[in-house]
């Protein structure tokens, strides 16, 4: 056991610490959910690319740096303490481009790869419909052969950035007559195709964070398949695999909200009150016992263990933390909770109450609690199936 | 950056266990709460594979262990529900008197506790008892704030019950003398009693665990096995997360004390206050998921109940230790 980094990961710290103070932008960028915003944060992953610091876990063959994960962990710390803005590229950083390296042909790779590094192509997920959330297997979008083709028809739900991104990754129902997990296939789709519409959804928040897709009669050329025809399931449960064992939600990010927390208390004169006290100091314990839990994943992952279901117990721990989190910070504030007013005692009280509402949304996406408790127990822990 | 255990460690750890499963099963246990008498044999087996003088310097005869090296055989007396003195002598004792004792008591009592010839017990602040007292031939002692070496005959135990039989909790009654006077203080034998209470708690929770999953997964209601419910397997899934991450909390407290980091003792609550609060949490849900049975005195479920109801307590609460984060935070934070 030796928690130190070593010299070379120092200096990576202090090169990644240097060069997001420099360029972070000062001023906030408008919210991705139109298409202004989108661009900035588009150009914003062009200047990340060409600092070296976009896909650097890629192998350097593919045009990263062949980064360890534990660089990965320290840059996303160091991103989340330099408050740089949200990423609107990690799904084909994280998932697309290392499922391609899997799956892809060279001409897919060589087509596709470089122009995700450099946030050329963005790239939108589509798994989720609206009758397969949880149960994606249920998933009813059909792609019909025809030719040199593919025709699709069908929808897609909550996809992040859907009405601005270039292309999309999508499992659709090829053999309808298969058992569930069967038939199903891994399509890249360009999201300029005709047939491809996509209507954003405005979130309760206020924003359009994510958008619903119809495909009607879109023809997709049958090169753009990734892995077998009806073996697109075992294609997306590799991606699914990438998505558990990209850098979890960093810690840094539960031990900042607790010191907001404190500075909150104090202003409302609470702290000296013992359980307002007794409870931050609980979440703290909470943020610092997930620390620990990421540094033994880290390690496991550095050592090239791959997480599997373990990955399940991660996502639990954080998301209801963050959330315990955010839900005291409501009891902190007390009147002021509702408002987004800059008489707030909390610093930034717009930033506070998004995070707030967004972490409600976190036991939700990337697989519910309620799925995850049941990965943990049956994967885990060995219990039966329902 | 490497946050795990060597493979001497882990060695150590299955020796440990081979040892605890041999010396001390359940039946064994159950002998202690029935009223039959202590006998030396899982100490000595222990001191003989080195386990008594694992945190004793080398030149004293112990293999020279810090608190990472003993982390998991911490975790293995709790899943044992050892009931002999590890944690008193071995966690807090021989540390302590390698930092607060004389030359005198160092060169004496290390090498007693590496050849298995003396079980430590150990009496801070106000506590107001003292665990396995009766059968200790060295007391450490906290009085009028000043820290002193008890041998046997300087001081007498008189066992009350605890609900946990195999538990011998002790009020004592002490001589404290110049000459039983130690050289330092006891404040990282706090950090090392709660970290070390932690670490055997967690064990004590694996332990409940274990037996619920393998309950659960034989015991049918409905044609199926209660294990097959979303409502009971969603239950053990949040103990299992709860309890794993509270080794992860107690092994990083533990590597902070054994390198001196300046966070230790914030470290030692967190690992507390966490280990407190998951061990109760998998207490509940291995009681109710047993159902009845579990509520038998014939039953083993209720030997690890008690003993983490016990550990909970013992070496400070999860209020207490929150407490003491709460007062560290709020000293320190900038807000």
């Amino acid at each position: 056991m030796d928690l130190r980094y070593s010299d070379h990961e120092e200096a990576f710290r202090t090169e990644a610490r240097d060069w997001l103070r420099a360029n972070v932008p000062a001023e906030r960028l408008p919210v991705a959910d139109t298409r202004e915003g989108f661009e900035a944060h588009r150009a914003w992953e062009r200047t990340l690319h060409a600092a070296g610091y976009a896909g650097m876990h890629w192998p350097e063959a593919y045009g990263g740096k062949g980064a360890s994960v534990v660089q990965q962990a320290i840059f996303v710390e160091e991103y989340l303490l330099a408050g740089g803005p949200e990423r609107i590229n990690t799904l084909g950083l994280n998932l697309m481009g290392p499922t391609l390296m899997v799956y892809g042909t060279e001409e897919q790779k060589h087509r596709w790869l470089p122009r995700i590094l450099s946030a050329d192509d963005v790239w939108s997920q589509g798994f989720s419909e609206p009758d397969a959330g949880s149960d994606l297997a249920g998933l009813k979008t059909r792609a019909v052969r025809d030719g040199e083709a593919f025709v699709v028809n069908g929808q897609k739900i909550w996809t992040s950035y859907g009405a601005f991104t270039d292309w999309i990754f999508a499992v659709v129902r090829t053999d309808p007559e298969a058992l569930r997990h069967a038939g199903i296939t891994f399509l890249a789709i360009d999201m300029r195709s005709e047939g491809v519409e996509a209507r954003p959804i405005v979130q309760l928040d206020g924003h359009a964070g994510f958008a619903e897709v119809f495909f009607t009669d879109v023809r997709v050329p049958a090169d753009q398949v990734i892995g077998e025809v009806n073996d697109g399931w075992s294609v997306a449960m590799t991606t699914l695999g990438f998505e558990r064992d990209a850098p979890a939600a960093s810690p840094a990010r539960y031990l900042r909200a607790v010191n907001d927390l404190i500075g909150a208390a104090r202003a409302r004169g609470m702290d000296g009150d013992p359980v307002v006290r007794d409870r931050i100091a609980e979440l703290y314990a909470g943020a610092q016992a997930y620390r620990a839990h990421a540094l033994r994943t880290l390690t496991r992952l550095s050592r090239g263990e791959r997480l599997g279901a373990e990955a399940s117990m991660t996502k639990l721990l954080w998301s209801e933390l963050e959330q315990r989190t955010y839900e005291f910070g409501r009891d902190v504030l007390g009147p002021y909770a509702e408002v987004l007013s800059p008489e707030s005692p909390m610093r930034d009280a717009r930033l506070w109450n998004a995070y707030y509402w967004f972490a409600r949304a976190a036991t939700i996406y990337a697989g519910t609690s309620e799925i995850q408790r049941n990965i943990i127990s049956e994967r885990v822990l060995g219990l039966p199936k329902g | 950056m490497e946050f795990d255990f060597t493979p001497e460690q882990l060695a150590l750890r299955d020796l440990a266990r081979d040892l605890f499963d041999k010396e001390s099963p359940p039946s064994r246990l159950r002998e202690l709460w029935d009223g039959a008498e202590r006998t030396s044999l899982c100490w000595r087996a222990m001191s003989g594979v080195g386990l008594t003088g694992l945190t004793v310097a080398e030149e004293f005869g112990g293999m020279g262990g810090d608190d990472v090296d003993l982390a998991l055989v911490l975790e293995e007396a709790g899943r044992a529900a050892l009931a002999e003195p590890l944690l008193e002598t071995v966690a807090v004792g021989a540390p302590l008197i390698a930092v607060a004792g004389t030359d005198e008591q160092r060169s004496a009592w290390l090498t007693a506790i590496a050849a298995g010839d003396a079980r430590v017990a150990v009496l801070l602040g106000d506590a107001p008892f003292a665990a396995g007292a009766d059968d200790a031939d060295l007391l450490l002692a906290e009085r009028d704030g000043e820290l002193h070496a008890l041998p046997r005959g300087a001081f007498t135990a008189t066992p009350v019950v605890s609900e946990d039989r195999a538990r011998a909790m002790c009020a004592v009654t002490l001589e404290a003398t110049p000459s039983t006077r130690m050289a330092g203080d006891a404040s990282g034998a706090r950090l090392r009693g709660a970290v070390g209470a932690a670490g055997m708690l967690n064990g004590v929770s694996m332990r409940l665990l274990e037996m619920t999953l393998a309950h659960v997964k034989t015991r049918q209601q409905f044609g199926r096995p209660v294990g097959s419910f979303q409502a009971v397997k969603h239950r053990l899934a949040d103990a299992h997360v709860a309890v794993e991450s509270s080794r992860a909390a107690t092994w990083y407290a533990a590597y902070a004390l054994a390198t001196g980091a300046s966070d230790a003792a914030v470290s030692t609550s967190i690992a507390k206050s966490y280990a407190s609060d998951a061990a109760a949490l998998a207490n509940r849900a291995a009681l109710q998921a047993h159902g009845g049975i579990g509520f038998t005195w014939e039953h083993d479920l209720h030997i690890w109940l008690k003993r983490g109801k016990a550990l909970e307590q013992a070496w400070g609460s999860a209020t207490e230790h929150r407490r003491r984060i709460a007062d560290a935070l709020f000293e320190g934070a900038d807000g």
